[in-house]
């Protein structure tokens, strides 16, 4: 961010904490430790009665504002405009991991929770700020949406759910593979694919049902699941950052992490 | 309704003055000024009158859709009538009410002897003839404070569809700034076993603030009329509300409040209005208390708020020039309710706005409008987003502020209304007027009251005056003013100079 923003109120709009998350929603939740590894103070608000909204996450400086709908999202904004921690990371794999998370991962949960699981999971995240009738009636709207992008019907939708049970999978064998037994995913050091990751996979710990078809896809994978809790006690639980994180920006690693305001400390938009 | 003929017949033996009372007929619209005729007429037919008489039967004819009990509810009172005088005027009384149900085209009520048995008795016979046509359409333009401008309406109305005396509208209403309006409505006048009539629409109200304030709202769902009467009136609202903002600008506190809301609320109105006239008031005095409750729903997460108007108007007359000073002051107040209320922001589209160059002599609603200020800017502003490298959107305001509307609001006017020195424009009723406004909006909620300071509020009024021509209508007023602002601050957007305003009474 500009020199001129570093002393802005920083603060990140994210949907609601529940299971003992900071914030339920994968894309709020990649935000939100995107931030925590650029080591940027900021605090965290809360925007329950939008979940059709694709605005959200937003990260506000000062009168600045980066919505995740804008362009390259909420990551490329962040990395733009706050500070780019993937600068200096080569990799051939990049591109294929990055599709594969955003896409085959990320399409798994949003099935998983709007479609394949109970509901139960997705109102807690994206609904319970709502009132029943309208919670109800945008989240069917929301899963008819998601069928139609998958061409599910009846007829189909057991081939279809494992097809994207299947893409999961491969994503996750081949993260697994690429992360062994280091900390990060890339060259021993945070990155937004790692975030994105972390978003990702602790949603599917905490959030599904132990039934879920995708948690136990991800449960295979041992390496995967350490690697997610042990980053959940570090940057969440604990509240700060991780000690293996080193610092990515001058002006960033200069200014020590403040005290990050406790993330349930404001509920908007529930009056 | 214009060609409908209203009789009431009186073949009533045996006082040769009957003649007088028979070609008696009433007009739908004007029941208590019919009553009143009936009072100056006292000094004919005074024997007549005062002979007892009951009603023994009510025929009704001519009635092939309409439901008897409809009909037979109209007329109630001609029952109670003991003297000839009274069974007279009862049946003014329901030929009227008859007429206001707008699905006859013609109403004729006669009295005949009862049998010969029952001395004092009469039977009446009400004739009806049902509309033919059960469609209507109507074409209108209007504008209102709460709207920043003109708006074109259409209705189209269906009558007595089931037979009930119900009523529907399906009205489309479409305004020059985005503004739309669809809605059904029905009026049935009664229903067995309710003594009020049920009043309820379905409506799609949508309103493009964009301009001031960085957002769009959309509410669609129902209202209930639940109890009217001439001072009183008690609705019911249901509604899903939506506010997006298309040109992603908006400022913090409207971001935050973007999205999706349930509004149950239950408003009443209290009113009276004694003025002698809706668009040039001359003398009289008028009150409007407005009370609304959000939040009566189990769901703790619908719209929880409290919000309170008044309104009181009082008209001098001078005697003299047909002058005469109209005083008005507004207020209102509104405040979150539920658990952390205190911390709590007060919904964005029920807060109060002041501005536009409305006419507040003849609208009577609460704080909505100032004298010289542009429609909702003045108050409380904040600064819409901020992009790097300027601004690239084409929504984006010049001022770069929203205005974010207010939990406390007062206006008051002084409005010096008189007749020109011209016997045309006299006789035509355009008369000069002069007048003064003062009105401010102050934030409470969020805890903003604790920072609260009468002696500052008062201190920060906004002040216009001016003067202008008013050509009053029927059914609008038309000023060419002249607007001075005295006092406004850096944000407001009051403008001195000349202009044309339309007002409807309200």
């Amino acid at each position: 961010m500009a020199e001129a923003s570093e002393n802005l109120q920083k603060t990140l709009v994210v949907r609601k904490p529940c299971y003992g998350l900071p914030t339920g929603c994968p894309q709020c939740l990649s935000a939100y430790i995107y931030l925590k590894f650029a080591r940027v103070p900021f605090s965290l608000d809360f925007q329950l009665n939008y979940p059709d909204s694709d605005t959200i996450p937003y990260f506000e400086a000062g009168d600045y504002v980066s919505y995740n709908n804008e362009k390259d999202g909420i990551i490329g904004s962040l990395k733009k405009e706050v500070v780019d921690i993937d600068t200096g990371v080569f990799s051939t794999d990049w591109i294929p991991i990055k599709v594969m998370l955003t896409t085959w991962v990320a399409d798994a949960l949003a099935y998983e929770l709007w479609v394949g699981g109970d509901s139960s999971s997705v109102y807690n995240i994206y609904y319970s700020g709502l009132p029943w009738p309208i919670g109800r009636v945008l989240f069917l709207k929301q899963a008819q949406l998601l069928k139609l992008k998958h061409g599910i019907t009846n007829d189909n939708v057991a081939l279809k759910e494992e097809e994207i049970y299947s893409r999961a999978k491969s994503a996750f064998d081949a993260l697994s593979t690429l992360l062994g037994e280091q900390n990060y995913l890339f060259e021993n050091r945070p990155s937004s694919l790692d975030a994105i990751f972390l978003a990702h996979s602790l949603v599917i710990l905490e959030a599904l049902p132990e039934t879920s078809e995708l948690r136990i896809k991800l449960l295979e994978h041992d390496n995967l699941v350490r690697y997610a809790q042990r980053y959940k006690t570090e940057l969440i639980e604990a509240d700060t950052f991780p000690s293996s994180v080193p610092p990515f920006h001058a002006d960033a690693s200069s200014s020590a992490p403040r005290g990050f305001s406790n993330w349930s400390k404001i509920l908007s938009g529930s009056w | 309704m214009e060609n409908s003929e209203e009789e009431i017949q009186v073949p009533f033996p045996p006082n040769p003055n009957n003649g007088q009372e028979t070609e008696e007929s009433s007009n739908g619209s004007d029941e208590e000024d019919d009553y009143d005729d009936v009072e100056d007429d006292e000094d004919d037919g005074d024997e007549l009158e005062e002979l007892p008489a009951r009603v023994h039967d009510v025929v009704i004819k001519g009635n092939t859709i309409t439901k008897d009990w409809v009909i037979e509810g109209e007329v109630e009172g001609l029952r109670n009538a003991s003297t000839m005088r009274e069974l007279i005027e009862a049946a003014k009384i329901a030929n009227a009410n008859l007429h206001d149900l707008q699905i006859f085209d013609s109403v004729n009520i006669s009295l005949e002897p009862g049998p010969p048995e029952l001395v004092g008795t009469a039977n009446v016979i009400i004739e009806v003839s049902e509309a033919e046509s059960k469609l209507s359409g109507e074409l209108g333009a209007y504008t209102k404070p709460s709207v920043n401008s003109w708006t074109l309406e259409g209705a189209l109305k269906l009558k007595n569809l089931f037979g009930y005396g119900d009523l529907w509208d399906c009205s489309l209403a479409f305004g020059v700034n985005q503004t739309s309006d669809v809605s059904v409505g029905v009026f049935v006048p009664r229903l067995k076993g309710l003594l009020n009539p049920v009043v309820a629409r379905v409506f799609l109200h949508s309103q493009d603030w964009h301009e001031y304030s960085s957002y769009k709202e959309r509410l669609s769902g129902i209202s209930l009329g639940l109890f009217s009467t001439k001072h009183h009136d008690l609705a019911y609202n249901l509604g899903w509300r939506i506010m997006t903002d298309s040109s992603q600008m908006s400022s913090k506190s409207i971001r935050r409040q973007l999205g999706h809301s349930l509004l149950s609320s239950l408003k009443y109105t209290f009113k009276i209005d004694q003025r002698n006239s809706p668009t040039r008031p001359t003398k009289g005095y008028a009150f409007l208390s407005t009370t609304q409750l959000g939040g009566l729903a189990p769901d703790h997460r619908s719209l929880r708020f409290l919000r309170q108007e008044f309104d009181v108007r009082y008209a001098v007359p001078f005697g003299f020039y047909n002058a005469a000073l109209n005083l008005g002051i507004s207020a209102g107040v509104i405040f979150p309710w539920g658990h952390g209320f205190l911390n709590k922001p007060s919904p964005l589209p029920e807060r109060f706005f002041l501005g536009g160059d409305l006419s507040p002599v003849c609208t009577l609603g609460g704080p909505s409008t100032l004298w010289g200020f542009r429609t909702r800017t003045l108050g409380p502003t904040e600064p819409r987003r901020q992009i790097r490298g300027g601004t690239d959107n084409d929504n984006a305001d010049s001022s770069g502020r929203d205005f974010i509307g207010g939990d406390l609001a007062v206006s008051a006017l002084a409005d010096l209304s008189f007749d020109l020195p011209i016997s045309w424009l006299r006789e035509h009723g355009i008369h000069g007027h002069i007048f003064a406004g003062v009105g401010n909006i102050a934030k409470l909620t969020e805890n903003e009251f604790r920072h609260f300071s009468p002696k500052n509020f008062m201190e920060s009024f906004r002040t216009s005056v001016g003067c202008g021509i008013v050509i009053p209508t029927k059914v609008f007023r038309l000023e060419a003013n002249y607007y001075y602002i005295l006092r406004q601050h850096e944000h407001d957007r009051g403008k001195t100079g000349f202009r044309f305003s339309f007002s409807a009474p309200s």
